[in-house]
């Protein structure tokens, strides 16, 4: 068996023992269908070079480097030298369920990360992460998905208040952010999924905008829309009235955050309907705060 | 979870004459549900945001949607398991 190749793709802050971490594997093995406990071997690790492209689309698209790409979240000065970036291939890994980072859904064409099968992969290689991407080359799944991050609810964080209540942004998790997407995952796709995995399970959750979805942090329900979106660390935020660009089909009962680019969908709406430009779309206005508090938080520790 | 492309949506309704728009939007819904909720959570206060929308069980309903939309896929996945 070929030895494992770890590189490490930014360094993030050195200066920490367990800096705030984003791991990009190429998928050893994916379960077939979902759920089946039926393993074949992904395609992913024999393409070095394949995976190793892939892997720098995933920064890329991470710190808007993408051609026309305005949304640049990482790339601020206060959040990029803190995020470390580590890439793993370890090829000819048995199909067997330890290392099968992804699954084939039966009933669609989404790859769906294995979310409790990361940590303990990554750790018989020495890492850990708080995101960790999954790339597979399956032959008929090409859509990606992500889960959010179970936080350790035990471990210390930042405290903010969401419409009274106080959440944490904690620092540390018990299951990471995971996301399993395609090799020939193109566009803000990366980045879409980045904004789900970055989110929590129980201190605010970014959902999927271009779905009727449920009450989340940014996305509210019921008609007619209020002006008033949510009030965030004492900051209140207008509803897109709207949805501007798209627009709410009839029958929708959820409603948007105010937007920053209004001519364009959100990044957690429908980016491939922005028109000729996908990567013109950026986060609407509290989703990329809250996006931005959390990684402060979490590289802060 | 990645949208459909806009292409690939008016493929499958050509496809499928007895598909429509709001098929796909309630699979879309039903699939991104999926996401929505710590599988792993222990009971569902753990998961506080997620005020659930759609049927206690949504699978069966998005296997028939998945049906509908992709009957090719459905009947080769059907002589697969057999």
């Amino acid at each position: 068996m070929p030895d494992p190749v770890i590189e490490i793709l930014r360094a993030g802050d050195t200066g920490k023992p367990n800096p705030f971490t984003i791991c990009i594997v190429a998928n050893p093995v994916l379960e077939a269908p979902w759920k089946s406990e039926r393993f074949v071997v992904d395609a992913m690790p024999t393409n070095p070079a394949l995976f190793s492209q892939r892997c720098q689309y995933v920064v890329d698209c991470l710190f808007g480097r993408l051609a026309g790409q305005a949304e640049k979240l990482l790339a601020d000065p206060l959040i990029a030298p803190y995020v470390r970036i580590v890439s793993l291939l370890a090829d000819g890994l048995p199909a067997e369920d330890a290392n099968a980072l992804a699954a084939e859904d039966g009933t669609s064409s989404l790859l769906i990360p294995r979310r409790t099968r990361f940590l303990p992969f990554l750790v018989r290689y020495g890492l850990t992460a708080d995101i960790a991407y999954v790339i597979s080359q399956s032959a008929e799944h090409n859509r990606a998905s992500a889960f959010f991050t179970t936080d350790n609810d035990a471990s210390p964080g930042i405290a903010f208040t969401l419409d009274g209540p106080t959440l944490t942004h904690r620092f540390h998790c018990l299951i990471p952010g995971t996301i399993a997407i395609h090799a020939t995952s193109s566009s803000l796709t990366a980045l879409h999924e980045f904004g789900h995995a970055l989110s929590s399970y129980t201190n605010g959750g970014i959902v999927d905008l271009y779905v009727d979805s449920p009450v989340d942090f940014n996305n509210l329900r019921g008609r007619p829309v209020p002006g008033a979106f949510r009030t965030y660390n004492g900051v209140a935020y207008q509803s897109d009235p709207v949805r501007d660009g798209l627009s709410y089909p009839p029958g929708w009962q959820s409603y948007h955050c105010e937007l920053n680019a209004p001519a364009f969908p959100a990044v957690m709406d429908d980016y491939f309907l922005s028109g000729t430009v996908p990567e013109a779309c950026e986060q609407d206005k509290i989703t990329r705060q809250f996006l931005r508090d959390r990684l402060i938080a979490k590289i802060g520790r | 979870m990645e949208p459909i492309r806009p292409d690939v949506k008016r493929a499958i309704l050509n496809a499928n004459p007895q598909a429509s728009p709001d098929d796909i939007a309630e699979y879309e819904r039903l699939l991104s549900l999926r996401f929505t909720q710590d599988p792993d959570a222990s009971s569902p206060a753990a998961a506080p945001f997620a005020a659930g929308i759609g049927a206690p069980d949504p699978e069966e309903r998005l296997l028939e949607l998945h049906d509908k939309l992709f009957p090719a896929r459905a009947q080769r996945l059907l002589a697969g398991n057999h």
